[in-house]
Protein backbone atom coordinates (compact mmCIF):
# COMPACT_ATOMS: atom_id res chain seq x y z
CA UNK A 1 0.00 0.00 0.00
CA UNK A 2 2.49 2.35 0.95
CA UNK A 3 4.24 2.12 -2.93
CA UNK A 4 0.72 3.56 -3.86
CA UNK A 5 0.17 6.15 -1.83
CA UNK A 6 2.82 7.12 1.03
CA UNK A 7 1.88 6.96 4.20
CA UNK A 8 3.63 9.71 5.96
CA UNK A 9 2.30 10.02 9.94
CA UNK A 10 3.72 6.85 12.28
CA UNK A 11 -0.09 6.39 13.96
CA UNK A 12 -2.18 6.18 10.28
CA UNK A 13 1.10 3.83 9.25
CA UNK A 14 0.96 1.39 12.86
CA UNK A 15 -3.14 1.72 12.31
CA UNK A 16 -2.67 0.32 7.97
CA UNK A 17 0.03 -2.42 9.40
CA UNK A 18 -2.79 -3.83 12.02
CA UNK A 19 -5.18 -3.57 9.12
CA UNK A 20 -3.70 -5.18 6.20
CA UNK A 21 -2.40 -7.90 8.70
CA UNK A 22 -5.66 -8.91 10.01
CA UNK A 23 -6.99 -8.33 6.22
CA UNK A 24 -4.09 -11.02 4.91
CA UNK A 25 -4.74 -13.42 7.99
CA UNK A 26 -8.12 -13.15 6.89
CA UNK A 27 -8.31 -13.79 3.17
CA UNK A 28 -5.57 -16.82 3.89
CA UNK A 29 -8.25 -19.39 3.04
CA UNK A 30 -8.88 -18.21 -0.75
CA UNK A 31 -6.28 -18.66 -3.69
CA UNK A 32 -3.31 -16.36 -3.68
CA UNK A 33 -5.06 -14.68 -6.88
CA UNK A 34 -8.21 -13.84 -5.30
CA UNK A 35 -6.47 -12.93 -1.40
CA UNK A 36 -4.23 -10.44 -4.18
CA UNK A 37 -7.73 -9.67 -5.74
CA UNK A 38 -9.71 -8.71 -2.88
CA UNK A 39 -6.70 -6.97 -1.17
CA UNK A 40 -6.04 -4.49 -3.74
CA UNK A 41 -9.94 -3.65 -4.20
CA UNK A 42 -9.89 -2.82 -0.72
CA UNK A 43 -6.91 -1.07 -0.22
CA UNK A 44 -8.18 0.93 -3.90
CA UNK A 45 -11.44 1.92 -1.69
CA UNK A 46 -9.65 2.78 1.31
CA UNK A 47 -6.93 5.29 -1.27
CA UNK A 48 -10.26 6.65 -2.99
CA UNK A 49 -11.94 7.23 0.50
CA UNK A 50 -8.84 9.17 1.57
CA UNK A 51 -8.42 11.25 -1.36
CA UNK A 52 -12.19 12.28 -1.41
CA UNK A 53 -11.93 15.36 0.12
CA UNK A 54 -15.27 16.50 0.30
CA UNK A 55 -16.18 13.67 3.20
CA UNK A 56 -13.11 14.57 4.63
CA UNK A 57 -11.57 18.07 4.07
CA UNK A 58 -9.52 19.43 7.54
CA UNK A 59 -8.91 15.97 8.57
CA UNK A 60 -5.40 14.37 9.78
CA UNK A 61 -3.99 11.09 7.98
CA UNK A 62 -4.87 8.67 10.73
CA UNK A 63 -8.37 10.58 10.70
CA UNK A 64 -8.73 10.01 7.17
CA UNK A 65 -7.50 6.53 7.42
CA UNK A 66 -9.41 5.36 10.55
CA UNK A 67 -12.59 6.73 9.13
CA UNK A 68 -11.58 4.92 6.13
CA UNK A 69 -11.55 1.65 7.60
CA UNK A 70 -14.63 2.22 9.81
CA UNK A 71 -16.91 3.16 6.86
CA UNK A 72 -16.20 0.17 5.56
CA UNK A 73 -17.93 -2.09 8.22
CA UNK A 74 -16.34 -5.17 9.82
CA UNK A 75 -14.08 -7.00 7.78
CA UNK A 76 -16.48 -9.92 9.61
CA UNK A 77 -19.67 -8.12 8.21
CA UNK A 78 -17.63 -8.47 4.79
CA UNK A 79 -15.22 -10.32 3.91
CA UNK A 80 -16.45 -13.26 5.91
CA UNK A 81 -19.38 -14.02 3.26
CA UNK A 82 -17.40 -12.72 0.41
CA UNK A 83 -14.90 -15.67 1.38
CA UNK A 84 -17.41 -18.24 2.03
CA UNK A 85 -19.33 -17.61 -1.15
CA UNK A 86 -16.16 -17.95 -3.19
CA UNK A 87 -14.92 -21.18 -1.58
CA UNK A 88 -18.23 -22.90 -1.12
CA UNK A 89 -18.93 -22.10 -5.44
CA UNK A 90 -14.85 -23.10 -6.03
CA UNK A 91 -15.67 -26.06 -3.92
CA UNK A 92 -18.08 -27.24 -4.92
CA UNK A 93 -17.16 -26.90 -8.17
CA UNK A 94 -13.76 -28.96 -7.77
CA UNK A 95 -15.72 -31.61 -5.85
CA UNK A 96 -14.59 -31.17 -2.70
CA UNK A 97 -16.29 -33.60 -0.40
CA UNK A 98 -16.99 -31.10 2.33
CA UNK A 99 -17.98 -28.89 0.15
CA UNK A 100 -20.84 -31.12 -1.86
CA UNK A 101 -22.36 -31.89 1.84
CA UNK A 102 -22.15 -27.84 2.65
CA UNK A 103 -24.30 -27.18 -0.08
CA UNK A 104 -26.74 -30.07 0.11
CA UNK A 105 -27.46 -28.86 3.85
CA UNK A 106 -27.86 -25.09 2.91
CA UNK A 107 -30.10 -26.59 0.04
CA UNK A 108 -32.25 -28.67 1.97
CA UNK A 109 -32.69 -26.17 4.65
CA UNK A 110 -34.51 -23.71 1.48
CA UNK A 111 -37.87 -25.45 1.57
CA UNK A 112 -39.69 -28.25 0.18
CA UNK A 113 -38.63 -27.81 -3.46
CA UNK A 114 -35.05 -27.42 -2.46
CA UNK A 115 -35.44 -30.71 -0.07
CA UNK A 116 -36.64 -32.42 -2.85
CA UNK A 117 -33.98 -31.42 -5.15
CA UNK A 118 -31.92 -31.74 -2.85
CA UNK A 119 -32.92 -35.52 -2.03
CA UNK A 120 -32.43 -35.98 -6.14
CA UNK A 121 -29.09 -34.94 -5.98
CA UNK A 122 -28.05 -36.82 -2.60
CA UNK A 123 -29.29 -39.87 -4.44
CA UNK A 124 -27.26 -39.18 -7.65
CA UNK A 125 -24.13 -38.88 -5.12
CA UNK A 126 -24.80 -42.23 -3.46
CA UNK A 127 -25.58 -44.00 -6.62
CA UNK A 128 -22.43 -42.40 -8.56
CA UNK A 129 -20.21 -43.58 -5.52
CA UNK A 130 -21.57 -46.60 -5.52
CA UNK A 131 -21.06 -47.40 -9.26
CA UNK A 132 -17.46 -46.39 -8.94
CA UNK A 133 -16.77 -48.59 -6.06
CA UNK A 134 -18.27 -51.37 -7.65
CA UNK A 135 -16.45 -50.89 -10.93
CA UNK A 136 -13.30 -50.11 -9.30
CA UNK A 137 -14.07 -53.73 -7.22
CA UNK A 138 -15.13 -55.31 -10.15
CA UNK A 139 -11.28 -55.72 -11.77
CA UNK A 140 -10.25 -57.72 -8.55
CA UNK A 141 -13.53 -59.63 -8.00
CA UNK A 142 -15.58 -60.21 -11.72
CA UNK A 143 -19.19 -61.48 -10.41
CA UNK A 144 -19.32 -57.70 -8.78
CA UNK A 145 -21.69 -55.92 -10.81
CA UNK A 146 -24.86 -55.45 -12.84
CA UNK A 147 -26.90 -58.03 -13.60
CA UNK A 148 -30.21 -58.56 -14.73
CA UNK A 149 -32.84 -61.20 -14.56
CA UNK A 150 -35.05 -62.88 -17.73
CA UNK A 151 -37.80 -61.49 -15.94
CA UNK A 152 -36.36 -57.99 -16.49
CA UNK A 153 -35.56 -57.04 -12.86
CA UNK A 154 -31.97 -55.69 -12.68
CA UNK A 155 -29.72 -55.69 -9.96
CA UNK A 156 -26.58 -54.30 -8.55
CA UNK A 157 -24.85 -56.53 -7.04
CA UNK A 158 -21.41 -58.05 -4.89
CA UNK A 159 -21.66 -61.84 -6.08
CA UNK A 160 -22.75 -63.79 -8.82
CA UNK A 161 -26.51 -64.13 -9.09
CA UNK A 162 -28.04 -67.08 -9.88
CA UNK A 163 -30.26 -67.58 -13.31
CA UNK A 164 -29.55 -63.97 -13.91
CA UNK A 165 -27.13 -62.98 -17.36
CA UNK A 166 -23.98 -60.05 -16.31
CA UNK A 167 -24.21 -56.61 -17.64
CA UNK A 168 -21.36 -56.19 -20.23
CA UNK A 169 -18.66 -58.27 -17.74
CA UNK A 170 -15.84 -57.40 -19.90
CA UNK A 171 -16.57 -53.51 -20.09
CA UNK A 172 -18.03 -53.26 -16.44
CA UNK A 173 -14.77 -51.20 -15.07
CA UNK A 174 -14.28 -48.80 -17.81
CA UNK A 175 -17.81 -47.59 -18.15
CA UNK A 176 -18.33 -47.60 -14.38
CA UNK A 177 -14.96 -45.87 -13.44
CA UNK A 178 -15.58 -43.09 -16.68
CA UNK A 179 -19.60 -42.88 -16.48
CA UNK A 180 -19.04 -42.28 -12.49
CA UNK A 181 -16.71 -39.28 -12.80
CA UNK A 182 -18.38 -37.95 -15.34
CA UNK A 183 -21.77 -38.18 -13.11
CA UNK A 184 -19.98 -36.40 -10.25
CA UNK A 185 -18.91 -33.65 -12.80
CA UNK A 186 -22.61 -33.31 -13.53
CA UNK A 187 -24.13 -33.18 -10.77
CA UNK A 188 -20.97 -31.17 -9.14
CA UNK A 189 -22.08 -28.36 -11.61
CA UNK A 190 -25.67 -29.17 -10.64
CA UNK A 191 -25.09 -28.53 -7.33
CA UNK A 192 -22.63 -25.36 -7.94
CA UNK A 193 -25.61 -23.94 -9.71
CA UNK A 194 -27.83 -24.92 -6.70
CA UNK A 195 -25.50 -23.23 -4.30
CA UNK A 196 -25.12 -20.04 -6.97
CA UNK A 197 -29.30 -19.93 -6.75
CA UNK A 198 -29.43 -20.12 -2.81
CA UNK A 199 -26.50 -17.23 -2.21
CA UNK A 200 -28.97 -14.71 -4.14
CA UNK A 201 -32.31 -16.15 -2.60
CA UNK B 1 -40.49 -2.88 21.39
CA UNK B 2 -41.61 0.23 20.50
CA UNK B 3 -42.13 1.01 16.66
CA UNK B 4 -38.77 3.34 16.49
CA UNK B 5 -36.91 0.76 17.70
CA UNK B 6 -38.50 -1.90 15.22
CA UNK B 7 -37.63 0.50 12.26
CA UNK B 8 -34.48 1.04 13.46
CA UNK B 9 -34.32 -2.86 12.42
CA UNK B 10 -36.50 -3.31 9.45
CA UNK B 11 -34.93 -0.60 7.60
CA UNK B 12 -31.59 -1.19 7.18
CA UNK B 13 -32.98 -4.49 6.44
CA UNK B 14 -35.58 -3.01 3.78
CA UNK B 15 -32.78 -1.39 2.34
CA UNK B 16 -30.22 -4.06 1.92
CA UNK B 17 -32.31 -6.38 0.28
CA UNK B 18 -32.47 -3.54 -2.50
CA UNK B 19 -28.80 -2.91 -3.15
CA UNK B 20 -28.19 -5.59 -6.12
CA UNK B 21 -31.52 -3.81 -7.51
CA UNK B 22 -29.55 -0.69 -7.00
CA UNK B 23 -26.23 -1.54 -8.55
CA UNK B 24 -27.43 -2.80 -11.53
CA UNK B 25 -29.44 0.40 -11.95
CA UNK B 26 -26.54 2.69 -11.66
CA UNK B 27 -24.30 0.22 -13.76
CA UNK B 28 -26.64 0.70 -16.28
CA UNK B 29 -25.86 4.25 -16.53
CA UNK B 30 -22.39 3.17 -17.19
CA UNK B 31 -18.85 1.23 -16.08
CA UNK B 32 -17.99 2.51 -11.84
CA UNK B 33 -16.03 1.54 -8.91
CA UNK B 34 -16.70 0.06 -5.86
CA UNK B 35 -15.99 3.54 -3.96
CA UNK B 36 -18.06 5.64 -6.51
CA UNK B 37 -20.68 2.94 -6.16
CA UNK B 38 -20.86 3.23 -2.51
CA UNK B 39 -21.06 7.22 -2.46
CA UNK B 40 -23.66 7.19 -5.59
CA UNK B 41 -25.88 4.93 -3.45
CA UNK B 42 -25.61 6.54 -0.25
CA UNK B 43 -26.27 10.36 -2.40
CA UNK B 44 -28.79 9.12 -3.84
CA UNK B 45 -30.56 6.88 -1.79
CA UNK B 46 -29.74 7.85 1.84
CA UNK B 47 -28.93 4.39 2.69
CA UNK B 48 -26.12 4.12 5.39
CA UNK B 49 -24.66 0.61 4.45
CA UNK B 50 -21.02 -0.24 5.76
CA UNK B 51 -19.22 0.63 2.00
CA UNK B 52 -17.47 -3.27 2.20
CA UNK B 53 -20.98 -4.79 2.45
CA UNK B 54 -21.20 -3.78 -1.67
CA UNK B 55 -18.13 -6.46 -2.22
CA UNK B 56 -19.81 -9.61 -1.15
CA UNK B 57 -22.87 -8.36 -3.42
CA UNK B 58 -20.92 -7.45 -6.45
CA UNK B 59 -18.95 -10.79 -6.37
CA UNK B 60 -22.30 -12.79 -6.41
CA UNK B 61 -23.65 -10.28 -9.69
CA UNK B 62 -20.33 -11.34 -11.13
CA UNK B 63 -20.55 -14.87 -10.44
CA UNK B 64 -23.94 -14.56 -12.17
CA UNK B 65 -22.74 -12.93 -15.10
CA UNK B 66 -24.71 -10.18 -14.26
CA UNK B 67 -21.72 -8.09 -14.31
CA UNK B 68 -18.20 -7.55 -15.54
CA UNK B 69 -14.82 -6.50 -13.53
CA UNK B 70 -11.81 -5.28 -15.16
CA UNK B 71 -8.57 -3.51 -13.35
CA UNK B 72 -7.94 -0.33 -14.48
CA UNK B 73 -4.60 1.75 -13.70
CA UNK B 74 -4.35 5.54 -13.50
CA UNK B 75 -1.83 8.16 -13.57
CA UNK B 76 -1.92 9.20 -9.78
CA UNK B 77 -3.08 6.51 -7.06
CA UNK B 78 -4.02 3.17 -6.88
CA UNK B 79 -5.58 0.98 -10.30
CA UNK B 80 -9.33 0.72 -9.58
CA UNK B 81 -11.94 -2.47 -10.20
CA UNK B 82 -14.44 -1.41 -13.00
CA UNK B 83 -17.59 -3.22 -12.94
CA UNK B 84 -19.62 -3.08 -16.27
CA UNK B 85 -23.24 -4.37 -16.35
CA UNK B 86 -23.67 -7.52 -19.18
CA UNK B 87 -26.49 -8.13 -21.45
CA UNK B 88 -28.04 -10.54 -18.76
CA UNK B 89 -27.24 -8.10 -16.32
CA UNK B 90 -29.68 -5.72 -18.24
CA UNK B 91 -32.61 -8.68 -19.06
CA UNK B 92 -32.35 -9.32 -15.45
CA UNK B 93 -32.54 -5.82 -14.30
CA UNK B 94 -35.62 -5.24 -17.04
CA UNK B 95 -37.03 -8.06 -14.77
CA UNK B 96 -36.46 -6.09 -11.58
CA UNK B 97 -37.45 -3.21 -12.48
CA UNK B 98 -41.04 -4.85 -13.65
CA UNK B 99 -40.99 -7.18 -10.81
CA UNK B 100 -40.33 -3.74 -8.75
CA UNK B 101 -43.08 -1.57 -10.52
CA UNK B 102 -45.48 -4.49 -9.62
CA UNK B 103 -44.53 -4.63 -6.19
CA UNK B 104 -44.96 -1.01 -5.80
CA UNK B 105 -47.94 -0.63 -6.89
CA UNK B 106 -49.64 -3.04 -4.93
CA UNK B 107 -47.93 -1.95 -1.84
CA UNK B 108 -49.03 1.47 -2.57
CA UNK B 109 -52.51 0.12 -3.02
CA UNK B 110 -52.63 -0.92 0.05
CA UNK B 111 -51.13 2.14 1.73
CA UNK B 112 -53.54 4.03 0.11
CA UNK B 113 -56.52 2.10 1.76
CA UNK B 114 -54.99 1.77 5.13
Amino acid sequence: MNNMFPITNKTAQTVWNNFDRELIHKLKPLPSEEQSDIRLEILSHLYDAMSDHSSSPNETEEIKLINAISNLGSPDEYLTPLIADILLYQNASKGYPSAILQGLKSSAKKGLMHAFATFVLGMGYFWTIMIFIMAFMHIINPDIGIWYYPTGDISLSFEAQPNAQQWLPTWFSLIGISGSALAYWGLNKVLSYFIARLSKS
Amino acid sequence: MGSDKIMERWVPQFRKGLLEFIILLRLQQGHSYGYELAMQIKDVTMIEVAEGTLYPLLNRLKRDGLVVSEWQTADVGTPRKYYQITSLGLETLAKMKNTWTETHNSILNLVMQS
